[in-house]
């Protein structure tokens, strides 16, 4: 995903949906931080083609080279979200619609990144929080790090996706990235706020 | 609580999904008779037994998929072709 051609216009300006609200502060084991503001490609192409492999995922799990910012997920049959740096955006749009030439079947790339809400819950008890909020079973088994299925979050149709290291500060924690659309961004905040109240959980709002 | 067998994301609640009505073939418009389109459009068997059906999971896979399932009981299986 870094064969990038290079980009010197300015980087679009990205603004999240959610007003966070009073900052909670518990413990710092477990956190909330809005991440809407990051850049979010959604990518449809053919299953097995071309685009496919370029990508280097497949529907449920996740993929991001060492080093790299960006994070390529498969949130669906022949359906990929890919999150990195608005600075990075124009280059990888770019780089996405050079893969998609070569591609015989029907592939399209659209910046969503103004679209959708994105917040990451992380922590040791983040499982818990999301248990009383998706029916879907959490357990390493089901869901490691690298896993990501679509579900109802809160009755919002939600892609949670397991990041641990892209957690904050450490890698030894489950992270959980939250992503929905727009107009369901501040509910689900406040749902995952609501629901982390027992567990001491701290926010943190939009940072760009 | 109904779990319905989503070939993609296994079973899932039914609150995550359409139900878009029992499947049957659709007859060819450019020699089908108008009593037989509309048979096609309005008309279901709604029997006491297994019925094919089309599934949609709109809030997971976003998917169309068929199955099959007892109207008595409620029990699903997959369909011969699911996806």
């Amino acid at each position: 995903m870094s064969d990038t051609s290079s980009y010197s216009g300015p980087a679009p300006v990205a603004r999240s949906p959610i007003t966070p609200g009073p900052t909670r502060v518990g413990d710092g084991a477990l956190s909330l931080n809005d991440e809407s503001s990051v850049g979010k490609l959604l990518v449809h192409a053919p299953v097995d083609g071309p685009m496919a492999g370029a990508l280097g995922t497949r529907f449920g799990r996740t993929a991001r080279e060492a080093g790299d910012d960006t994070l390529v997920v498969g949130s669906g049959p022949g359906e990929w979200l890919v999150v990195a740096s608005v600075q990075d955006l124009p280059k990888l749009t770019t780089w996405l619609e050079q893969q998609g030439e070569g591609d015989p079947g029907l592939v399209s790339v659209v910046d969503v990144t103004h679209g959708r809400a994105m917040m990451r819950l992380t922590g040791q008890a983040a499982a818990d929080v999301l248990a009383k909020l998706t029916a879907v079973d959490l357990s390493d088994s089901v869901v490691p790090d690298g896993g990501a299925f679509r579900s109802s979050v809160a009755r919002v149709a939600t892609d949670v996706i397991r990041d641990d290291s892209g957690g904050i500060a450490t890698s030894d924690r489950p992270s959980y990235l939250l992503h929905c659309e727009r107009s369901s961004g501040q509910y689900l905040w406040d749902a995952v706020v609501d629901a982390g109240g027992e567990f001491g959980l701290t926010t943190r709002g939009a940072t760009s | 609580m109904m779990l319905v067998p989503c070939p993609w994301c296994g079973p899932r609640n039914v609150a995550e999904f359409r139900y878009v009505g029992e499947s049957s073939a659709r007859p060819d418009p450019a020699t089908t008779s108008a009593s037989d389109w509309r048979t096609y459009l309005y008309t279901r068997r709604n029997p006491c037994d297994w019925i094919k059906e089309t599934w949609y999971h709109r809030m997971g896979c976003r998917q169309y998929f068929g199955l099959e399932r007892h109207t008595m009981t409620n029990r699903t299986r997959p369909a011969e072709s699911s996806r």
